[in-house]
């Protein structure tokens, strides 16, 4: 008796896959939403190429070179043992990175480095002389008040500027 | 102490840069200020009000006291009014301190809301009060005080004034410039026997010159009111005193004779020193126009520099700028020096000193301390450095001063860099200081070619580059020399003859032949009057080769040589005196090309 109830319930779920898969390779089927595909061996590199493109020292090393000869570009204490508080910390920097980049358009010369130091928020940024210094410091200006409001925590700019970006060499 | 990208002289534009960034700041203001929805989260713990946007709303909105309260916190003028006057219909009486301060308000802002909060050099807290009168002041003299506005309005309304609200009114008409009206309120408020406080008459005085015409009339007043202070038993505090210096100011010459009988009597009373801006602007007044002010001011000086207290005056004398430098060193002092703008005119002030009068080394001393530290000097400044050097004989520091120069921003200043190379190029040197001068040379050579976007930042004079090929002659640089006298060629400068002649010894020194021919052509150029005599010198002093001898004299032929130049210099009868006297060096192998050759100097 109880065999037969089983053989019988192993055909029925037997049917049911048979049916699921038919079902799922037609028009009803779930999907789940995802990223185009992210290949972590290309990532952050820029590849050889005729030689006529210029690279800084940040672009040319890859990201297995961090630690070794390229330094962090964020750097916070909420990635230690105990410290909470990562994720939002990349959100906000991944906003202050295209903050800075569209309010100094076409200045930036290399990436931005963001450092946080207790309360303090600094961003670092070295930046092509394309702009008149009055310029710059009504930019530095207007990002230090409206990030500063809108993190609730005062923010400094260290800014450096340089004539031309700094060509470290030609792929 | 702010730091800056750029290392500019002082004041313009670091001012530039200050203002600058202060309408960034205006320009994120704004915007939070009008999407306030984006920056409500709040992250911080604790909450950090000045980071939220500000709600300019009024909260409580049904009339009562405590709104009334709130908006003249606010400063909202109109809205405070407005309310006052709905109460009053309402019939709930205000109580007299909350009248006292709304009228405090609208003298204080002067009828209208305050527009303008956030004017770069005012970061402080505006109370409610009347202290930063001078900054603040220079606002709102655009508004003045009409006729049956508010404060009169609601003054009148008031059933019992008391001296509070007498004062606020005062006070308003005096900073809204109804100065009469401000007299006649006062004798209202003596009619109704009330007391005035001492800051109503602070500003009786500073109104006092305004009414009256003729200079005594004016201090006999200002007098009267100490007076009547005195009788009303109200103590003068040291807005009394600024007041009166301010008044005294208006004075004219009589102001300047009372001026220390006011400030001993003060001292009587012991009033502090303490701010006295007035003062020392008093004191800058007077030295600029009367001379020999100097036992008055070192009594002053002996006296103060025992308290906490500066003055600006180093027009009269070295040592007491000495002793003021030092009295900045003690304590709290640096803090009057003021705003960048004075404190920029005091260093101005301090160094011309310093370079007239003492020597070389104090100089130096006292620049390294404060360049560029604390002070960056200006052009002219730089100017009287260099010739306090001169005077020194000092001028082996000449490039260091030039590095100064350059990071100071000074080195497009056309006067200051021809100073420089006339200095340079003056006197002989030994060695390693002919060495830096060239160094340095160069470097000025530097500035004056075209920058890379095609401006042009000084444009050469015929003596800025005679100095400067003098100084690379003298450093035996000879070849940068050669090409510095191309240049004027291109700038279309001309070039003096002893500069020239110089070249041709130098170059006699190397014992080119070739550069020397060039040198003659190259005179010959310009058409000096002195090539003849360059070319007698070439032809004495060089041994040329034959060929070289023939082409030289071929070239002189047929060269653009006007008939009058060779016939007015005496060079030319040694032209054709040379061949016989150049034995050695030209030995004529035929005879008939001495006779072609000699036949071609008599067609000269």
């Amino acid at each position: 008796m109880s065999k037969n109830m089983a053989t019988s319930l192993v055909r029925q779920t037997k049917l049911l896959s048979i049916v699921s898969s038919q079902l799922n390779s037609a028009a009803c089927f779930r999907n789940i939403h995802c990223t185009a595909a992210c290949l972590k061996n290309r990532a952050a590199r820029i590849r050889v190429g005729k030689g006529d493109k210029s690279v800084t020292y940040e672009q040319a090393y890859h990201p297995h070179h961090i630690g070794h000869r390229k330094g962090w570009l964020s750097q916070h204490t909420s990635n230690l043992q105990g410290e909470d508080g990562a994720a939002e910390r990349v959100v906000e920097d991944v906003f202050i990175r295209r903050f800075m980049y569209g309010t100094f358009h076409g200045c930036l010369a290399d990436e931005v480095v963001i450092k946080r130091r207790g309360n303090l928020l600094v961003i670092c940024a070295v930046m092509i002389q394309k702009l008149l210094p009055s310029k710059f410091y009504f930019l530095i200006g207007y990002t230090v008040e409206l990030l500063s409001h809108f993190y609730k925590c005062p923010v400094q700019i260290e800014m450096q500027t340089v004539e031309e970006k700094v060509v470290y060499k030609y792929l | 102490m702010k730091t800056f990208l750029t290392l500019t002289s002082f004041s313009p534009t670091q001012k530039l840069f200050s203002l600058s960034q202060e309408s960034g700041r205006n320009a994120a203001k704004y915007f939070i200020n009008t999407y306030p929805k984006y920056f409500q989260k709040d992250y911080a713990q604790p909450h950090i009000p000045c980071l939220m946007p500000e709600t300019l709303e009024a909260q409580i909105e049904e009339a009562s006291e405590a709104a009334l309260i709130e908006r003249i916190r606010m400063r909202k003028v109109k809205a405070a009014v407005d309310l006052y006057d709905q109460l009053l219909q309402a019939g709930t009486s205000v109580s007299l301190d909350v009248t006292n301060q709304l009228l405090d308000l609208i003298c204080f802002c002067g009828d209208h809301d305050p527009a303008q909060e956030n004017v770069p050099e005012q970061r402080n807290e505006e109370t409610v009060g009347w202290s930063h009168h001078k900054t603040i002041g220079r606002l709102f003299l655009f508004f003045p005080f009409r006729e049956n506005n508010n404060a009169e309005r609601i003054f009148a309304l008031l059933s019992e004034p008391n001296t509070h609200s007498y004062s606020a009114l005062i006070r308003g008409m005096v900073k809204y410039g109804a100065y009469s009206k401000a007299f006649s309120t006062y004798t209202d408020l003596l009619n109704n026997r009330l007391k005035a406080d001492v800051q109503t008459f602070n500003a009786l005085i500073i109104a006092a010159p305004e009414v009256k015409e003729k200079y005594n009339e004016k201090w006999e007043l200002i007098v009267d009111l100490l007076k009547q202070m005195a009788e009303q038993k109200v103590k003068p505090n040291l807005l009394t005193l600024n007041a009166v210096l301010k008044a005294l100011r208006r004075c004219g010459t009589l102001g300047k004779s009372q001026a220390f009988p006011v400030i001993s009597e003060m001292k009587a009373l012991s009033i502090g020193l303490l701010s006295d801006h007035y003062l020392l602007l008093l004191l800058q007044e007077r030295s600029a126009t009367i001379q020999g002010q100097t036992d008055i001011l070192q009594e002053v000086m002996n006296e103060v520099s025992g308290k906490s207290f500066t003055a600006q005056d180093p027009d009269d004398g070295i040592c007491i700028s000495l002793q003021v430098h030092e009295l900045l060193g003690v304590g709290e002092n640096w803090r009057l020096l003021g705003n960048d703008f004075q404190q920029n005119i005091y260093y101005a002030r301090f160094f011309s000193l310093l370079c007239m009068m003492e020597n070389i080394d104090v100089m130096l001393k006292w620049y390294r301390d404060l360049v560029p530290s604390v002070y960056y000097p200006s052009s002219n400044i730089m100017r009287d450095l260099l010739q306090a050097l001169d005077t020194d004989n000092r001028l082996d520091l000449i490039p260091q001063i030039w590095k100064d120069i350059k990071q100071l921003g000074h080195a497009n200043r056309q006067n200051l860099v021809e100073e420089l190379l006339i200095l340079m190029a003056r006197e002989k040197h030994n060695q390693e200081v002919q060495e830096s001068f060239a160094e340095c040379a160069l470097d000025i050579k530097k500035i004056y070619d075209t920058g890379d976007r095609g401006k042009v930042l000084l444009s050469w004079t015929a003596g800025s580059l005679s100095d400067l090929i003098s100084v690379l002659l003298a450093a035996h640089r000879r070849q940068d020399a050669w090409e510095m006298l191309k240049l004027f060629k291109t700038h279309n400068r001309v070039p003096s003859e002893e500069l020239l002649n110089r070249f041709l010894t130098c170059v006699k020194e190397a014992g080119e032949v070739n550069q020397a021919v060039e040198l003659v052509q190259i005179s010959a150029g310009f058409c000096l009057p002195e090539t003849p005599k360059l070319i007698q010198r070439v032809q004495q002093e060089f041994e040329l080769t034959e060929q070289k001898y023939i082409n030289f004299v071929l070239w002189i032929a047929g060269s653009a040589f006007t008939v009058d130049e060779a016939e007015s210099s005496p060079g030319s009868s040694h032209v054709v005196a040379a061949p016989s006297s150049n034995p050695p060096a030209a030995p004529f192998s035929s005879p008939p090309a001495s006779a072609h050759f000699s036949s071609l100097c008599v067609s000269l």
